[in-house]
Parts: C-alpha cells; sequence; structure tokens
C-alpha cells in the first residue's frame, strides 16, 4: 500500500524532470507521452493503493510511512510522512485519474504550440505538488505541497507568456493564492506554538488542550487558505482571470483539482473545525453566498470558458458548504462528481475553441451542434450533471449537500435556500451557454472559421478523454444515492466521522432527500425552461435590467473595490516614499557618497605626481618611521 | 693587544675609510663613468672587509662578479649613452634633497642606535668557527641542500632577467615607429 | 676573532645603506640611482655577512650570494630600460618619467 502510494507521488515528478532534463532530445509528441504515462503509472500506484484499503476493515484503513525525518528542530519534528487513508486515496484517485484524462487531452490540443515540452512538463509537476497535497502525512508537507501547486499553477496560467494577459493573470493567482498561503502558514505557526506538532493525528489529539481563541485562530487561518486556494468569496478574483491559461490546464487546475483541494483541506482538518463551530459555519456561509454571487455573475458571460470558471466558482461554494456544515462525504461525493462533468465541460468547450482556432467568445458562435454533434452530446452530459438533472451525477451529489443542510435546520435552513436558489441559476447559465454555442443555425463567424480535424469533431487523443468523461459524468453519481446505500459514506467513515460534542449533523431521513430533490429537481428545470424561453426559442426577450446587468458584467464590483482598497492605496503609499524618502534621503545620500569618493580620489590622485623619487623618498621615511615605532616599542 | 689584533684593525679601518669613501663618491660625482669606477673601488674595498669576516668565498665572488662583470656591463653602457654629466648640485638644495638626507640621516641613526642599544652584548662575542667556514665547498654543499629552492629560484630569475635584457635591447625598427614615449621626448 | 666586532661592521653596512639610499632619492640620473641601489645592497650584503660571522652560520652568505646574482638581474634589466629610453630618445631623467601621475 505504501510503495503504491509512493509510486503514486513520484511518478509525476520523475516525468516532468525526465522531460525538463532531455530538453530537445525528445520530440514534442514523446514529451506528451510521457507526460501521460507518468500520470498514469501515477494512478495505477492510487488504485494498487486503494484496491488494498478496501480489503481492510475501517478501523485499519489508514497507514503513514515515513521516508525520513525532513525537518528537525528542537522538538519540533517533521517527517517525509505520506498517509495512506480513504481520504487521500480518494483524493489521489481523482486527481491522476482526470489528470490522466486531461494530460492525453493535451497531446492533442497543445498539438503545434510553441514550447509543447515545457507544458507536458509544468502539467507533470502538478500532478506531482497536487498529490503531495493529498498524500502528505502532515500539515507541513501539505503546505509544501500547497505552495507547489499555486507555483505550478502559475506557470501554466502564464504559459502562453507573450500574452501580456496571461501573465497579468498568472500573477493575480499567485498573489491572491500567497495571500491564502501566508494565512495557511500562520495558522500552522499557531499549531506548533500550541500543540508541537505538525501530524494530523498529533495536532488533533492536542486541540482539547487549546483554548477557544487559538482553535479558532488556527481554523480561520486553514479557512483563508481553504478560500484563497478554491476561490471562494472574497478571495475569487483570480478564477476567472486564470482561464487565461490553455483549456486544459483549466480543466485540470480551475475545475478538477486544485481549486478543490480547499475542500480537501477543510475535511481534512475537520477536527479543528469541528472544535470551532463558528468559523465552520463562517466557511458555510462563504460557500453560500460564492455559489449565489457566482451563479449570477456567469448569466452575463459571454466567454464561454469564464462561464464554466464561475460555474466552478459556484460548485465549489457546495462544497464549502456542505463541509462547514459536517457532511463531508457529501462534500467530496460533490468534488468527485464535479471533477468528472467540469473536465467534462471544460475538455469539450476545448474541442469547440480549437474547432473555432481560439474563438472564446460565445456571441460569435451558435449552430455549432450542426457541425459537431458529438461534442453537443458530451456538452449535453456535462450541463445536465451540472444543472443536476437525474440519472446525472451533479443531480445526486448536490442533492445530498441540500438535505444535509435541511437536515441541519436553523441556520442550516438558510443555506438551503441559498443552495436552492443556486440551483436554478445553475441550470439558467449552463443552458444559456449550451443555447448559446450550440443551438440555432450556423453564425457567420462559425461558418467562416470552423474547420473539422480531418473529418473529425477532434483527433483521437482529444475525443477519447472527453467520452471517457461523459461516461463518468452520466454514471459516477450512481455509487452513492442519498438514503439509499452509501458506499462512498461508508468507506471514508474512518476520516469524516463527526465528533458528536462539537457539532452535532443530523442524517438526512430519506424523506428530507425526497423533498428537497423534488424541489431542486422543479427549480432546475425551471431555470432550463427559461433559459429555453430566452436564449433558444427566443420567445421571450432577455430583459433589459441596465442596472443590474452591469453590476454584473463588473463582477459585482469585487476587482473594482479591491483596486480601490488595496492597490491604489499601496500605489499612493509608495509614491509618497519614492519621493520623500528615496529619491532625497537614499538616492541623495547615494549621490552623495559617490560625490564625496569622486573628490577623494582627486586630492588621492594629487599625491600620485608620477615622479619615481618621489615615492622612494616615501618608502624610505616610511622604513625610517618604521624601525623608529620598533625601537620605541622594543 | 697583540701584533695581528693591530694589523686587522690597520686593515679593517682603512678598508672602512676607502668604503665610505667610495661610496660618497658614487652618490656625488657629476658624471656617471666616475661614479662607477668609484662603485670598482667601494666593491673591492667590501671584498676586504667580506675577507676580514671570513667570507672568502663571497670576497671572491665580489670581485669576479660584481666588480668584473657588472660594474663592467655599467662602463659599456655609459659608454654607449655618451656618458653625460648631469649637475646633481646645482640650484641650491630643494625640499626633496632635504627630505632625502633626513630619512637617510635617520635611517642611519636608527639602525646605529639598534646596533648599540638594542644588540650590544650580543655582538661582542662572536661564534667559533671551523676552518671550513666560508670556504667555496661549504658553500656549494649549503647551495645543493639546505638551499637548494632559493638555488633553483635564483637561476629562473636569472634566466629571466637575460631574457628580459634581450627583450629591451633588442632593436625594433617597428618598435622605433610606434615611439611609445615613456615620457616627454627628448 | 682578530679586529674589530662585528658591531663594527654593521655600522658601515648602514652607513652605506644611507649612503646608497640618499643617491637613489637626490640623483636624477638613472644610471646613478641604478649605481646607488647597488650600494644600499652592498650594504645589506656585509650586514648578512656580519651576521654570519657573528652566529657561525653560513646560510648569511648563501644569502648574500643570492642578492649578488638578483643584484645582477636588477642591473640586467635597469640597464636594459635605460638603453631603451635613450633608444626612444628620452631624457635621462627620472623626474621627466612622469606619465604616471594621478
Amino acid at each position: 500500500m505504501a510503495v503504491g502510494a509512493w509510486i503514486c507521488l513520484l511518478a509525476p515528478l520523475a516525468g516532468a524532470l525526465l522531460i525538463t532534463l532531455a530538453g530537445t532530445r525528445i520530440s514534442r509528441r514523446a514529451a506528451g507521452l510521457v507526460s501521460t504515462l507518468s500520470v498514469a503509472v501515477a494512478f495505477g500506484g492510487a488504485l494498487t493503493a486503494f484496491f488494498a484499503l478496501l480489503g481492510r476493515g475501517a478501523e485499519k484503513r489508514a497507514e503513514s510511512t515515513t521516508a525520513w525525518t525532513w525537518l528537525s528542530a528542537g522538538e519540533f519534528q517533521a517527517g517525509l510522512t505520506l498517509l495512506v487513508d480513504p481520504l487521500s486515496v480518494l483524493m489521489a484517485l481523482i486527481v491522476s485519474g482526470v489528470g490522466t484524462l486531461i494530460v492525453a487531452y493535451s497531446i492533442g490540443y497543445m498539438h503545434g504550440a510553441v514550447e509543447e515540452r515545457r507544458y507536458f512538463a509544468y502539467m507533470a509537476l502538478f500532478v506531482f505538488s497536487m498529490l503531495l497535497l493529498v498524500l502528505g502525512g502532515n500539515f507541513l508537507l501539505l503546505l509544501a505541497g500547497w505552495g507547489l501547486v499555486a507555483l505550478s499553477s502559475y506557470l501554466l496560467i502564464g504559459f502562453e507568456h507573450e500574452r501580456p494577459s496571461a501573465v497579468a493573470a498568472a500573477k493575480k493567482a499567485f498573489v491572491m493564492n500567497a495571500f491564502g498561503d501566508a494565512a495557511f502558514a500562520l495558522a500552522l505557526f499557531v499549531l506548533i506554538f500550541r500543540t508541537g506538532t505538525l501530524d494530523f493525528g498529533g495536532a488533533f489529539a492536542a486541540l482539547d488542550d487549546m483554548s477557544s481563541t487559538a482553535v479558532n485562530l488556527v481554523a480561520l487561518g486553514l479557512l483563508a487558505g481553504a478560500v484563497a486556494k478554491s476561490a471562494q468569496i472574497p478571495l475569487h478574483t483570480w478564477l476567472p482571470d486564470a482561464m487565461e491559461g490553455p483549456t486544459p490546464v483549466s480543466a485540470l487546475i480551475h475545475a478538477a483539482t486544485m481549486v478543490t483541494a480547499g475542500v480537501y483541506l477543510i475535511v481534512r482538518a475537520h477536527p479543528v473545525f469541528e472544535a470551532a463551530p463558528a468559523i465552520s459555519g463562517l466557511a458555510a456561509g462563504l460557500g453560500a453566498v460564492t455559489l449565489l454571487a457566482a451563479g449570477l455573475i456567469a448569466l452575463v458571460q459571454t466567454d464561454i470558458k469564464r462561464v464554466i470558471a464561475y460555474s466552478t466558482m459556484s460548485q465549489i461554494g457546495y462544497m464549502f458548504l456542505a463541509a462547514g456544515i459536517g457532511a463531508y462525504a457529501s462534500a467530496m461525493f460533490h468534488l468527485m462528481t464535479h471533477a468528472f462533468f467540469k473536465a467534462l465541460l471544460f475538455l469539450a468547450a476545448g474541442i469547440v475553441i480549437h474547432a473555432l482556432v481560439g474563438q472564446q467568445d460565445m456571441r460569435q458562435m451558435g449552430g455549432l451542434g450542426r457541425y459537431m454533434p458529438m461534442t453537443r452530446i458530451a456538452f449535453w452530459i456535462g450541463a445536465l450533471a451540472l444543472a443536476a438533472i437525474p440519472p446525472f451525477s451533479g443531480f445526486f451529489s448536490k442533492d445530498s449537500i441540500l438535505a444535509s443542510a435541511l437536515a441541519e435546520g436553523g441556520y442550516g435552513v438558510a443555506l438551503l435556500v441559498a443552495g436552492l436558489v443556486g440551483t436554478f441559476l445553475t441550470a439558467v447559465y449552463t443552458f444559456r451557454m449550451l443555447f448559446l454555442v450550440f443551438g440555432g443555425e450556423p453564425s457567420p463567424f462559425v461558418r467562416e472559421h470552423y474547420h473539422a480535424h480531418g473529418g473529425k469533431e477532434g483527433p483521437f487523443s482529444m475525443t477519447a478523454p472527453v467520452a471517457t468523461l461523459g461516461v463518468l459524468a452520466v454514471i459516477g453519481g450512481w455509487i452513492q444515492v442519498a438514503g439509499l446505500w452509501h458506499p462512498l459514506s461508508d468507506f471514508l467513515d474512518p476520516i469524516t466521522i463527526v465528533d458528536r460534542e462539537h457539532l452535532s449533523l443530523m442524517e438526512p431521513t430519506l424523506t428530507q432527500d425526497l423533498v428537497v430533490a423534488a424541489i431542486s429537481l422543479a427549480l432546475s428545470l425551471a431555470g432550463i425552461a427559461l433559459a429555453w424561453l430566452l436564449w433558444s426559442a427566443r420567445r421571450a426577450r432577455v430583459p433589459e435590467a441596465a442596472a443590474a446587468r452591469r453590476t454584473l458584467e463588473q463582477r459585482l464590483y469585487f476587482d473594482w473595490l479591491y483596486d480601490r482598497v488595496f492597490y491604489a492605496p499601496a500605489v499612493a503609499v509608495a509614491n509618497a516614499w519614492r519621493r520623500y524618502v528615496e529619491d532625497p534621503v537614499i538616492g541623495g545620500s547615494i549621490d552623495g557618497i559617490a560625490g564625496g569618493a569622486r573628490g577623494l580620489g582627486g586630492r588621492v590622485g594629487q599625491a600620485q605626481t608620477g615622479l619615481l623619487r618621489t615615492y622612494a623618498l616615501a618608502i624610505a621615511l616610511g622604513a625610517a618611521l618604521l624601525t623608529l615605532v620598533f625601537l620605541s616599542a622594543r | 693587544m697583540d701584533v695581528g689584533n693591530i694589523l686587522v684593525w690597520a686593515i679593517w679601518v682603512g678598508a672602512a675609510i676607502f668604503c665610505l669613501g667610495s661610496a660618497v663618491a658614487v652618490v656625488s660625482f657629476a658624471n656617471p663613468f666616475f661614479s662607477a669606477l668609484a662603485l670598482i673601488a667601494n666593491l673591492a674595498s667590501l671584498a676586504v672587509l667580506y675577507l676580514l669576516l671570513s667570507a672568502e668565498f663571497v670576497a671572491a665572488a665580489q670581485v669576479l662578479v660584481y666588480a668584473g662583470a657588472v660594474v663592467v656591463m655599467f662602463l659599456f653602457v655609459i659608454a654607449y649613452l655618451g656618458g653625460e654629466a648631469d649637475a646633481p648640485w646645482a640650484g641650491g638644495p630643494t625640499w626633496q634633497a632635504v627630505a632625502a638626507s633626513v630619512a637617510a640621516g635617520a635611517l642611519l641613526l636608527e639602525v646605529v642606535m639598534v646596533i648599540v642599544l638594542a644588540a650590544g652584548d650580543r655582538l661582542t662575542d662572536p661564534a667559533d668557527i671551523r676552518g671550513a667556514f666560508g670556504s667555496p665547498g661549504e658553500v656549494g654543499r649549503l647551495f645543493l641542500t639546505d638551499h637548494l629552492l632559493a638555488f633553483e629560484i635564483t637561476a629562473v630569475v636569472l634566466l629571466v632577467a637575460a631574457v628580459g635584457g634581450v627583450i629591451l635591447g633588442a632593436h625594433s625598427r617597428r618598435a622605433e615607429q610606434d615611439e611609445v614615449a615613456l615620457g616627454e621626448p627628448r | 676573532m682578530l679586529g674589530p666586532d662585528v658591531a663594527w661592521y654593521l655600522g658601515i653596512a648602514a652607513a652605506l645603506f644611507a649612503t646608497g639610499t640618499l643617491g637613489v632619492l637626490v640623483r636624477r640620473s638613472p644610471l646613478i640611482v641604478l649605481l646607488s641601489l647597488e650600494l644600499m645592497l652592498n650594504g645589506a650584503n656585509l650586514a648578512l655577512i656580519g651576521f654570519a660571522r657573528q652566529f657561525g652560520d653560513m646560510g648569511g652568505q648563501v644569502f648574500a650570494l643570492t642578492v649578488m646574482a638578483v643584484a645582477a638581474s636588477e642591473v640586467v634589466v635597469g640597464l636594459g630600460l635605460i638603453v631603451a629610453m635613450s633608444r626612444r630618445r628620452v631624457e635621462l631623467d627620472v623626474d621627466r618619467m612622469n606619465r604616471l601621475r594621478g
């Protein structure tokens, strides 16, 4: 089992190193294959660990393996430890499995792009970082993976570095993530200070001895890290901009894996959050706000990838909501199904963009269904799963979250209402996108620019992963049907068992489940109908509500606000410093030193007469003086 | 005080006066030709002093190598250049000359003081020496045993100096055309 | 040892050295500067040989011989320079060679 985990972790790293070191000695295609293969090997390693776990009883489903002591400072020690338990294996399976499909897809998508090898090295590096994050056996390794993920995300978003907007987006993502990293690290400092260890087990066991303030601080720091990584309000503004990266990057990083790391963190550190109920509630509330705000903003986006990006934010909002109220298994379940259908949507969108030579504006599209019937089917599957229509996967996972919220009662009901409204919004914006892209007659732009790939909609390396993900998006939800059977929850049980003392989570009853399912299904269908009326049948005009529309197009003014509150004052302060401190004091002193040195050099230079005898005289006088010194010092 | 001692004292006084006198002559003659001749006298008197100090081989080498070869080389160059005299003491004492006198006088005074004060009693009773002291055989033995490295390095220095002398003295038409002047042209 | 003590020889050596120093510092003809340098070297040599006698150590004499060889090298190079100067029609005056002034 440990071997499987190590193979899982190290294979992508080996792939990244191999591609980097081999440089131009291997072909571009070989680089893609090496990358895919390394991630596939990681998937194999995760599978072995998974099956090894399945054969064990619930009590024994956790094993940690330490390679060596990685860091040792006095009492504090942290090992290079991998933790294999149901949670980490599930995450590793999702990361490496979906990762394999997406990296394989990249071979076709990136064909002919400049610097393909660099791309594939980054991809393998990213998968390694993500696996380190999920497999790390203590908070320190988790943080290391956390930072590496941010780095590789930065590299991949800015992959097309000749475009200034891509560079700016990469920088933005990195800075926002660094904010989260800092909060995360501060939480860990508190943890080290109070408990002296970063091992999951040790730290959680010591929680009872900590003051509630300290626990709240730790939970808050971890939440800030999770919020930044998972693009939740208020640290969400980087995710839509991150769509500057190549589409497979968006699929892998900004849909399926990296942005879900925040959810993983909350689930992994759930004892901390259970000990800090206020912070858990805050997490759930942030999730609810995010899912509503992102759903609203997605309504007016015109860039196909940005619509999907906002829907990602929104869906992760559901996961935060679930994790915040303690429905960890539901959160992980939604994380898994979301990875399938969101990757599917991104990759299908990638095929569309690929076929339209890079065009991402949905207003230019239309009628593509005629040219790309298979892609349309894939998109339909993804959209239905996203809109939570049974029997597609999204229905089961979202339903279990909402049912848990209902069972929570009180605060949970407010969250449930937000979730239900979000369901409606999700259906509307998803099908708006679907109808705009595929419905109707082919637009002039499509007619002009569409080019088939050798008579097909895309190369095999692109269509095969999409087909696989399509199947998974359909059936992925069937492994757990709320109220009927729940193997996933059982599998995760040893990890996500709720400490009843701190947080009471009512298991939803079958009735609650059915009620919520009926309401959410009705809302989804209503949303689809509305979208059909507005953007497909065109029997109704889109309401003009200019003010609301502008607010949404300005993304609820978050960027504007951050610009005013953080960026502009920082610039003003920096300018003031330059004008009043740097130029006169620092610059002046440097000029003074330089001028003084030059003047002194001129003076000293005058002693340099060029006359040999003067020099000799100086030597002789010096010798006489030295002898005198020695004499008197005798 | 026996006769031998008196004789040696007499020789020493003569050699010393001759040595210092010729040294002053070297420094003060206007014509370098005469200065070089005075140097020969100086070296010869020094050789006498070396002999009194039981340094027979060094004394011989002094006469042969120094007086016989080095100074002769000087004389050749002076003859080649025309041996013009400058006027060393013309125009009264300059500050450079005054300072130089002070420096030289200070050095002399200090060394004498060192001899008188610092090391007075340690310089009265010289070591007993064997008959071989200062003989060519002993010098050669030391050069090939204890001081072999110095010997070899000296050989290299001499070789480099010889090559440098050839290069400096080589008459190159091109170098004259380039006229990389070291100072003001004459 | 017959004759004066070694201290007297050292006095002569010091006087010789001082005289040479004076010559180097005062004279402007490079030839005489070189000759004065020889005086200084000989002063040092006399001191070396005096000490060799005083302590019965032949090392001083060996060192004096080495100094002689080095002095010969120095004379070769110095005279070569003087000849080169005169070739380039530079006045034989050390004060005129002041191109390196600051």
